[in-house]
Parts: C-alpha cells; structure tokens; sequence
C-alpha cells in the first residue's frame, strides 16, 4: 500500500502536465507555485474574538500570534527563558513599583505607520488591564505607563509587582495592537478584532467560517528575511478524526494540539513522511486535576482526600490513558517550571489498602453492598482524556468503596455546574500553567474568589495558612524570596489537598517531514512561526 | 404554528444550564465575575425573559431574525452563508438517493419475493441500519486516505483561486463522499417504500386488468405498477426533509463542511438561542417549501389525488 | 397473542422476531452472561479479539472487556429504543385520539403542535435538548421521543377519523355508550394496530439517534450503550477497527431485527385489512 503511495506521489509531482489536474494534492500546486510555499494546518476551533491582547487563550494565540507580536516570547535558551520580540530589554526597580521596557526600532505596523511606545502605552492601558482574561491579575495595580520616547515604555505599578511575575507572563499578556485602530471606538466590538492588524511576520488576509484563515507574508517584517513562509493557512476540521486523514492524505501538513488523537500517533508515526513531534508545548503544561467541593461534609475531612488520593493509579493514568505522553504530578506546579517546581512535597501512592484503610478512620466503613457513601463526578468535556479518566476514577473509587455517579454535560452546562452552581462533588478539570504561579494556579485553591469565575477555586476550600502564603508571595519583589514561598505554597497544597493534581501533559504536534523548525521553542504552537520553512 | 417552534426552542435554552457568557468565558479560558457582568448586559441577558422573547418577536415580525451572541454577527448573515452549502449537500444526496432507490426498487418490486428482490431488501435493511458517521468514516478512509481519489474533507480546495467550471468541477469532487454517504443511507429507505408501494399495486385492479390484457411485463412494470408505487415515495420525500436536515449535522462535522447542521451544533453549544431559534425558523420553513413542492409534483404524477387519498 | 403468531408465520416476521427473542434473552441474562459492572477495567488495554479466551473480543483503550460492553449494551441499547418507542406512542395516542375525536378547535390546536414538531428536524431537537438537560439515559429517552411522537400522533387521528364513521361505533353511539367508554373500547384497539407497526421503525430510529449523540459526546458515561462504544472506538478506528466494528455489527443485527419484525407485523395488517 505505502509503494503505491510512493510512486503516486512521484509521478505526480514529476508529471508537469498533471499540474493542472483537479486531482493534485493542494500542497504539490503550492510548492510548484510559490518559493517559500504554503503551509496549511489543522485548526479545531474558530475564535470568535481573535484579538490576543483581549483574549489571552491558546485557542487564539495559535492563530493570532503570527500577526501580533507579544514584547517578549518564550524561549529554550534566552535570558530568563525569553527572547526579545517587540521589546529588546526589560528591567525592574528595586521597590518593584517599576519596569522599565527598551522597544525595538524601525518596527512597521501592517497598515504602514510605525510602532512605538505609545501602542504599548495604550494596549497596557486601555486592553491589557481593564479588559483581558490574564492582564486583569497581572496588571492589577498598574497605574501609568509612561513614555519618555518612542521607544521606552515605563510601567508604573501602586504596589510592589514582581519582576519575574511580569517576566514569565510577558509571553501571554503582553500581545501589542496598534493604538490608532482602536483608539476611540469601543474595543470589544471592533472589526479589527477579527481582521486583525499586528507588527508580525505574517498579516492576516482572509477569514471563511466553517473553511479556513488565511495569513500571508509580511514583506517589511522587522526581523529581514524572515519570515519563510509566503501563507500560512488554518484549515478548520471540527472532527477528530478529520486532522490525521488530511495529513496522511497531504491535504495538511501540520497538526498542532494534539488534534491527531493519542491513540492514532503509533499507526501514525509509522506512516513514511509524517513526524511526530512531543517537543514545544514545555511553557503550555495542562494538568489534569481533581477539583473536590469542600461543602460535601465527607470529602471535608482530609483523610478522605487522601484516600482518594491514594486509591489513584498514576502510572495506569500515565501509560494507558496519555499513551505515554504526561508525566505524573506531584503538586500544584509542574516539573516543566523547574524556576518554581519542589520535588520534595508528600506523595500518595497508589496503595488501595491504604485508602480503605484511611476510609475506615474516617469513619465511613463499608456498607453491606461494599459501598461507603455516594459521589457526583464530573468530568470536563473539553480534552478526551479529562473524560476517559472520568471513566477510569469512577472505576478506582469504586475499587475504594465510593460509588461515583459520572455526569457528562457540554461545555457551557459543566462550567456553569461546577463554577457557578457548585453541583459537583468531585470535577475533573484541565487547568494550565502559565509559566508562574501567580498567573492561574493559586486561583484555584485561594478563598474567596466569587462565584462564576472559571478555572478557579469553586470548592468552598479555605485555608488561612494558604491565603497568607499567596498574598505574601504576590507582593514579594525579591525572586529567591518568592519562589520559596512557592515552594511552601506547594507543600501546603500537597499536604491538605484542596486538589489533587493527578498528571501534567504537553500537547503533540504530527507534521509531514517537509515541515522545517518545528517545535523550536517552549511555546511553539502559539509562537510566530516565522523561521518555519518547507523543504520540497 | 411557526410561533409555536419559536416559543419552544426560546423555553428549551431558557431551561438550559449555562448560558452564552458561559460558554464565551470558557472558550477563552476563563475571566472573572466583573466581565462575566458586563458581558451579560451587553448580550441583554440581563433582562427578564418576556422582555427578550417580546423583544424577539417584535423583530422578526420586520424579518429580522436577531443577532448572534456567539458569533457577534447578524443571524440572517450567518444562515446565508451556511445555507447554500447544506442545501447543495443535501439536495444531491436526494437526488441520489431518490433515484437510485427508485430504480432499485422497481428492479426489486417488479418481481416480488424474487432472488433480486430479497438481496436487495437485505443490502438496503444493511445499510439503512448502519450508523451514518460510522460509514462516513469508513469511505473516507477508503477514498480519501488510502486510495486518494477524492479529498479527506471540506467543501472546496482552499484558497484555490478557482472560478467557475473550474471551482465547480472542485466543489462536486469534494461533495462526492458526503453526499454519498447521506445517499446510501437514505437510499435505503426509498428502496424499501418503493419497493412495497410496487408490492401492493401488483394487487390493484388495473394492473390485473392490463395483465389479463397481454401486455408485456416490462410495460406493465414501469407504465403502470411503478408509476403507482411512486406516489408513497414523494410523499415520503416530503416527510424525510425535516429528518435529512437533521442528518446533516454529523456528515457535516465529519466532512468539515460549513453547513446549516454544524451552524446549529454550534449555536447549541455556544448557548446562542437567537442563533438557535433562526436556524430552527429557517429549517420549518425550508421543510414547508419542500411539502409544498412535493404536493405539486404529487398533483402532477397522479391525475387521481382524491381516488389515492384512501390509500394514504 | 395469536397476532405475535399471525407475524411468526411470514418469513420476515419469524426472522426478526428470532432476533429479537435472542436479544431480548441476551439482555435479561447479561449479567449472569458476563457478571460485574461492565466499565470495569478488566485487563490489558487494546487486545486483539481472539486472542485471549478471557476476553474473546479482546479489550478497549481502557482493557474494558469489549464483549460484556456488548452483552449489557444489549439492554441499554433495547431500553433506550423500547422506551423511547412507549413513550412517542403513548404520547401519539393521547394526543391523536384526543384530537380526532374532539374535532373542531381542540383538533386544530394539538395539529398545529404536531405540525410544529414535525417541521422541526428531530435530530435537531434532540441535540439541543441533550446539550441543554444535560446527558443521562432518561433524557436521551425523552429527546427522542420528543422528535418521534407527531407522526404516530398523526396516524392516530387519521385512524380515529376513519373508524369514527364506521357502522359499529355509529351503532354504538345509538345504543348510548359514553363517549370515553367508544374512545377506548371500540375506537383505541381498532386504532392502534397501523400504530404500533410504526413503533418498530421508531426504535430501530432510536437505537441509532442514541448511537449519533454518543458520537457528538452526549452519551450516558454510567452505562455501556453501542452507541458510546463505536463512538470511542472511532478514535482508534484505523488501529483497532474491531473495537467499532463488533458494537456496529451488534447495532445492525438488532436494526435489522426489529425491522424485519415490523414487515411481518405490516403483513399481517395488511392482511387483515383486506379482509375487513
């Protein structure tokens, strides 16, 4: 079957005459068109706001992030784990109250006019902090941004702000829009929000619904002779099983995301000319996590959080449910942030003898059918896994003696379930880590966050010990400082066990071979992509 | 009758958990409770139901069917641009299905309880109980993945810069799967109606009466008993049509095809009830037109519609 | 019972009420069959079928056994179909007996709803009451049966309006029957046969409406039903096509039962209306 292919493939790239077929392959009338070639990707969803500096998601950054530039991107081997993009250097004050951003020059909008201090003034002011999902918290006391020239942005902040607070969220808050498109009108209901205008290596040219995106090469892009690319295109596939077909049959070239299911990539990587690539998504670590409603009086006590703790199989969740590709957790902070990650905080192995025994202590002994009380489960509907391993701890607590009810719902109806209504007795939920603590992990054990916020502590849990430890680290300036109380904040966490963190994951990338630098930084799938090429 | 598919679908997203915000603050991974609050004024979600229902009506009666929440764009826009895709997919897949079962079922009817007759009931009672997705999977992976005759997905080469014959040439080889799909199932269907109606009206007095004649049995077949038997299968054409725009929504979802079916799946999970209730609006409509059409050809097939009425 | 014998004398009513006899049987003995909760993790992941005798069609993603998801997806399968089916009719009949024999605005009324529904696509309907009610095997029960109640509802009044004129029900208006005591006695049991021809397609309908929601992800996760099987084994459809294939087979089998059946049932009806 695969020589078939081969050959197919070859006659038909040779036979110029062919070039003309309706039956090529979309790709082999790229590469004979154009020098630098089009890539065309997988995309699952579309973003009804595309605008990153609003809407601070990976969903939109995947697309966005290669027409609007952030200050700084993520990086393997930078200072601090950064390389400079719109801002080449960045330095803080010592009270905190302070940083100071050197801007790059001779950066050109898409429309023409220049970039310059003013654009970050504005996106800082005007987007970032009243009006983004992340910059909210991050720019919570941001007062001023003052520009002395058009390349010096200074942001001045009420109260002490880290430094390495701003620095590992600059990747993800900080994407620039140009002032003079959105000065004036009312930014949430912009055009430009949609047909967006950036700095980066590719300016956006078409939107289809329900068919694709379409971004081309940006000729005055900052950074000469990038980028390689001349289009990049996101081919919407709302079907699972859409994303590896298309790639086996060269209709795509990369998919990012895991939208080639887990299960599918051995077959997959065996097919010749497809690569499958677990490496770039080192910055964007989902975890998989037990959410536990603390006003359930039984899951109240911590003995039975650890029992459940302990009833848990990591190494099955690990090696049949990801298929390898997690690794298991240990705490609230994931061991790709080794800046913050203690390996040294208590672990529950799996031991069901010790749950039960735990159990027992508590006081919740076994009924007559083997059950000691009942539970409502509910799994997050948005990752295949969050509800494959729904399907396998409704199995292990049975194994414990707790009868979970598994309750499948949609998107909207789990969010409003367990966030708002606090209907749940145990979630599953797939929160991220955003390269600091502070971003959106203490969120989801602190008290006293109101009803309705999203992937934040909906449980009722309440410790004053952790509320102390959060707020002190949130207004500490000096970095060996704060990152030990991040430490202390993971040892709490593993110890009380608001949560149970049960895994981390990073996201796989299939593409075809001619793909070239792929997977070039932590955070490559929402990166610019501009030193990305395809080799024929 | 229209208001009463609106009331419904308006109390059915009323009752539902999680509303419009919702669901937009989960697709951007989450925000707090202060967006959450503005977010819902500006939708109006804050204001009580009646108000919005009133609200509704009092701008469909201009023929505007509202704006959509999730998609921040006009519904009647979104249902255009949705629209002719789920109409091409499906009016072929008709089509299709109609006249390949048709022809089918008089190869089947014209000699009932022959050998041809029993494999073709076997292989349409087989395909009519496999699940759509389940072979739209399985010939996409045969045509498109391993044979690469025809593409995996979508509704056109993208961004192909194709016009005219060119685009339409391109436009029906990636239509061939889906529609192909939806046309064995459904054809399924029309074999086993035509089928039977061919049954029964080798029992009719004329057709008796024409074999006592001597006429040849071809001629009996399609002049008489299959002219007869066609009559259930328009009708059964009209009823289908709500059923088949509800089939789309899997096909289109397999086949990434911009249509009125995922447009609705969407809408559904973006808890967006103006969209919602436009699409059911304009899918009753739609299902009105084509009973309307299906009665003219009705009229048009059979001189008799009083003398069939009984059998009905 | 004499018409179940009247449909075991045609050829396709004795096939399919065969296979249903033997799903039914399967169903009610399924967990004697396979014991223990079917979700149970039970082995290896993703064996092959015929490769281990413990687990004869091998295992899923989660080493579930594949053939206890099959024997107990019988009756959830069957439960799902056969109550959604009760249900559609049940509703169908009220309202169609209601509407045909009260007439006049009560009649005009309860047809627009049933018009209402019917121009709804169903599936439709169904997707947006799930996502909404949320997923549990009641409600995909009452979503179905939400889409399928009109055209039953329909054929009833159709019914009921052609036996109302009838010289029995004529006669036994003369002799001062109560109106309820004709609804149910003379009219009902004349009515229903065409009915419940039409419930056999409605749950070979439902078997397969609840099969395409667990492929959108809006199945029940507390049970095994075909449906969620093939809907999961699809991930996986190109390494382990078994593990769609068996529930698929499964699914036809019990389709093409409940069709067959059906025929039979349509046959002997037709039968019988000859003679009357």
């Amino acid at each position: 079957m695969t020589i078939a292919h081969l050959s197919r493939r070859t006659l038909l790239q040779a036979g110029a005459a062919l070039a003309a077929s309706t039956a090529l392959p979309t790709f082999a009338h790229a590469q004979a068109a154009t020098a630098g070639g089009r890539l065309i990707v997988a995309a699952d969803s579309e973003p009804k706001n595309l605008n990153p500096a609003i809407v601070a998601s990976n969903g939109v950054f995947f697309i966005a992030s290669k027409v609007v530039e952030t200050l700084a991107e993520a990086s393997f081997s930078g200072k601090d784990g950064l390389s400079p993009r719109l801002a080449t250097s960045w330095e803080g004050s010592a009270d905190g109250k302070s940083v100071t951003f050197k801007l790059r020059e001779g950066v050109k909008w898409h429309d023409g006019k220049p970039f310059t201090s003013a654009d970050v003034a504005f996106s800082a002011l005007k987007i970032w902090k009243p009006l983004q999902n992340l910059g909210r918290l991050v720019f919570a006391n941001l007062e001023d941004v003052e520009t002395p020239d058009d390349t010096t942005a200074i942001f001045k902040f009420s109260k002490p702000t880290p430094l390495q607070l701003i620095r590992n969220a600059l990747p993800v808050v900080s994407s620039v829009v140009p002032k003079h498109v959105y000065e004036g009108s009312d930014i949430n209901a912009s055009p430009a929000n949609v047909k967006l205008i950036g700095t980066g290596p590719f300016k956006f040219t078409e939107y289809k619904p329900g068919e694709y995106y379409r971004l081309t090469r940006n000729a005055d892009y900052w950074n000469k002779g990038e980028p390689k690319l001349d289009e990049v295109i996101f081919r919407v596939l709302p079907d699972r099983a859409g994303a590896g077909a298309a790639l086996e049959a060269e209709e795509i070239q990369l998919a990012a995301f895991s939208a080639v299911p887990l299960t599918d990539l051995s077959r997959i990587s065996k097919v010749p000319g497809i690569k499958v690539i677990s490496k770039g998504y080192e910055a964007l670590t989902y975890q998989l996590v037990i959410e536990i409603n603390h006003r359930r009086k039984e899951l109240a006590d911590v003995k039975v959080r650890q029992a459940i703790a302990h009833a848990i199989d990591k190494k099955f969740v690990v090696d049949t449910i990801f298929l390898g590709y997690a690794a298991a957790s240990t705490g609230p902070v994931p061991k790709n942030a080794p800046e913050f990650y203690d390996p040294t905080v208590p672990t529950y192995a799996f031991d069901v003898a010790k749950a039960n025994a735990l159990l027992d202590e508590a006081g919740y002994k076994k009924g007559a059918d083997g059950k000691r009380f009942a539970l409502k489960l509910r799994p997050a509907p948005y990752f295949n896994e969050t509800k494959q391993f729904g399907d396998y701890l409704r199995q292990a607590l049975s194994a414990v003696g707790i009868d979970a009810q598994l309750v499948n719902a949609d998107a909207a109806a789990h969010q409003k379930a367990v966030y708002t209504d606090h209907d749940f007795d145990l979630a599953i939920g797939p929160p991220v880590f955003r390269g600091d603590p502070a971003i959106s992990t203490t969120i989801l054990v602190q008290s006293g966050i109101p009803d309705g916020v999203p992937f934040s502590n909906q449980g009722g849990y309440a410790s004053k010990e952790l509320d102390d430890v959060i707020a002190k680290a949130a207004v500490t300036v000096d970095t060996a400082a704060r990152t030990d109380l991040y430490k202390q904040f993971q040892k709490l966490v593993a110890t009380d066990l608001p949560l149970i963190n049960v895994a981390e994951w990073g996201f796989i990338s299939v593409a075809r071979d001619t793909v070239v630098n792929v997977s070039n930084n932590p955070r490559w799938a929402v990166s610019n992509w501009s030193d990305t090429t395809l080799k024929s | 009758m229209l208001l009463i598919v609106i009331i419904l679908t308006f109390l059915l997203l009323e009752s539902a958990s999680g509303d419009a915000v919702d669901a937009y603050l989960l697709s951007i991974g989450g925000g707090d409770a202060i967006v959450a609050k503005s977010l819902r004024q500006s939708y109006g979600l804050d204001q009580s139901m009646l108000a919005r229902l009133w609200l509704y009506f009092t701008s469909l009666a201009k023929l505007d069917l509202g704006w959509s929440v999730a998609f921040g764009r006009p519904v009647l826009d979104l249902i255009l641009e949705r629209l002719p895709n789920t109409l091409l997919l499906m009016g072929s897949a008709t089509a299709l299905s109609f006249g390949l079962g048709s022809a089918l079922g008089i190869v089947a009817g014209a000699k009932p309880e022959s050998i041809r007759d029993r494999t073709l009931s076997a292989v349409s009672l087989i395909l009519y109980a496999i699940p759509s997705f389940w072979l739209g999977l399985v010939l996409s992976i045969v045509f498109a993945v391993q044979l690469r005759w025809l593409p995996t997905s979508g509704i056109e080469t993208i961004a192909s810069g194709k016009v005219g014959l060119a685009r339409a040439a391109d436009i029906a080889r990636h239509l061939v799967l889906p529609v192909g799909t939806l046309a064995l199932i459904y054809m399924a269907l029309f074999i086993r109606v035509m089928r039977a109606g061919m049954a029964e009206a080798w029992q009719l007095d004329f057709v008796l009466f024409a074999r006592s004649k001597g006429l040849s049995r071809t001629r009996i077949v399609l002049r008489h008993v299959a002219r007869n038997a066609l009559l259930p299968l328009v009708t059964m054409l009209g009823l289908q049509s709500a059923a088949m725009i509800g089939g789309s929504v899997v096909i289109e979802s397999i086949f990434a095809i911009p249509g009125f079916g995922r447009l609705a799946q969407e809408a559904v999970s973006g808890r967006d009830a103006p969209l919602l209730m436009g699409i059911i609006v304009v899918s009753a409509v739609l299902v009105i037109c084509v009973n309307l059409v299906v009665d003219l050809v009705y009229t048009a097939l059979d001189p008799r519609v009083g003398a069939s009425e009984n059998r009905a | 019972m004499r018409w179940l014998r009247n449909v075991a004398g045609t050829p396709e009513g004795a096939i399919g009420l065969g296979i249903l006899l033997l799903l039914g049987l399967i169903a009610l003995f399924a967990p004697i069959l396979s014991p223990g909760d079917p979700l149970r993790i039970a082995g290896q992941p993703l064996l092959a079928p015929f490769t281990d005798p413990s687990f004869p069609l091998g295992t899923d993603r989660l080493g579930r056994d594949v053939l206890a998801g099959i024997l107990h997806g019988t009756r959830t399968s069957l439960a799902v179909g056969i109550a959604a089916a009760l249900a559609a009719i049940a509703i169908g009949l009220c309202i169609g007996l209601t509407a045909g024999l009260a007439g006049g605005l009560v009649d005009e009324a309860l047809m627009r709803v049933v018009d209402a529904f019917q121009i709804v696509p169903s599936f439709l309907l169904a997707l947006a009451f799930v996502s909404v009610i949320g997923a549990s095997v009641p409600v995909v029960v009452v979503a179905i049966a939400l889409g399928a109640w009109a055209d039953p509802a329909r054929l009833t009044r159709a019914q009921v309006l052609s036996i109302r004129e009838r010289d029995y029900v004529a006669s036994a208006r003369v002799i001062g029957m109560h109106p309820a005591e004709i609804a149910f006695r003379q009219i009902l049991p004349n009515a229903l046969p065409p009915v419940l021809a039409l419930s056999a397609i409605i749950v070979a309908a439902a078997i397969l409406t609840e099969a395409a929601l667990s492929f959108l992800g809006l199945g029940d996760p507390n049970v095994v039903t075909w449906g969620s099987m093939i809907a999961e084994g699809r991930n996986i459809l190109r390494s382990s096509p078994s593990l769609s294939i068996f529930p698929g087979i499964a699914l036809v089998i019990t389709v093409i039962g409940v069709y067959l059946f059906s025929e039979g049932l349509n046959k002997v009806l037709a039968g019988r209306r000859g003679r009357v």
